[in-house]
């Protein structure tokens, strides 16, 4: 009993993912344990950072007007 | 042809040149800021403004405001026009100002905030600018 706690501590402290196999097996030792069956969501979701694509097709729509902006507008643009 | 003909065309040539030296006056950047970019002091920004590189005197300084205001406000035109965010514009002419208007030895900044001076080869472009 005493070693399945500490292998649910050592999960804490590690702050390693939860997959879905760990929340199943620290599920099933907190149960062996006779605690209650804590899930949680984890704290930090997967992060796929949309946000440098998005602007990317943004800046690769808009770069021929960009072009041509800077064209019809060289008083903007010293060199 | 005679020498009053060629007289005139002479006078129109000059009267031309002048009219386009006169419009590039009115339409251009101060000479202080052209002078401060082609040394390398202000240079163009990943984010579509121009930036201080290296200490400019007050003038540079007050043309540098000046042209990015104007900057802004046609920027905010253009991007409420293609239907995008301001910056995402502003970015978009910071890619094209990076990749085509940046001479050698000119100053430049990048998003990671460093000021580097432009060198023969292009200049490493932000990974969005496609």
């Amino acid at each position: 009993m005493l070693f399945v706690i500490e292998a649910d501590d050592h999960e804490r402290r590690t702050d390693w993912p939860m997959t879905g196999m760990r929340v199943i097996l620290a599920g099933g030792a907190l149960l062996l344990a006779g605690g209650c069956i804590q899930v949680k969501a984890p704290d930090k979701p997967i992060e796929i950072n949309l946000n440098v694509n998005v602007k990317q097709e943004v800046v690769v729509r808009l770069q021929k007007d960009a072009q041509d902006f800077i064209a019809d507008n060289p008083e903007l643009f010293p060199q | 042809m005679t020498r009053t003909k060629k007289l005139s065309i002479l006078g129109l040539a000059a009267a031309a040149a002048m009219g386009l030296a006169g419009y590039a006056w009115a339409q251009g950047a101060s000479p202080a800021l052209t002078a401060a970019i082609s040394a390398g002091q202000v240079g163009e920004q990943a984010d579509g403004y121009l930036g201080i590189a290296k200490p400019v005197g007050n003038d540079v300084r007050a043309a540098v405001e000046a042209l990015n205001i104007k900057r802004r406000a046609a920027y905010t035109d253009q991007a409420a026009k293609h239907g995008v965010a301001l910056r995402e514009w502003a970015a978009t002419i910071g890619c094209q100002t990076l990749r085509s208007r940046v001479k050698t030895g000119q100053a430049y900044l990048l998003p990671d905030g460093v000021w580097r001076v432009k060198d023969a080869s292009p200049i490493a472009l932000p990974s969005n600018c496609g």
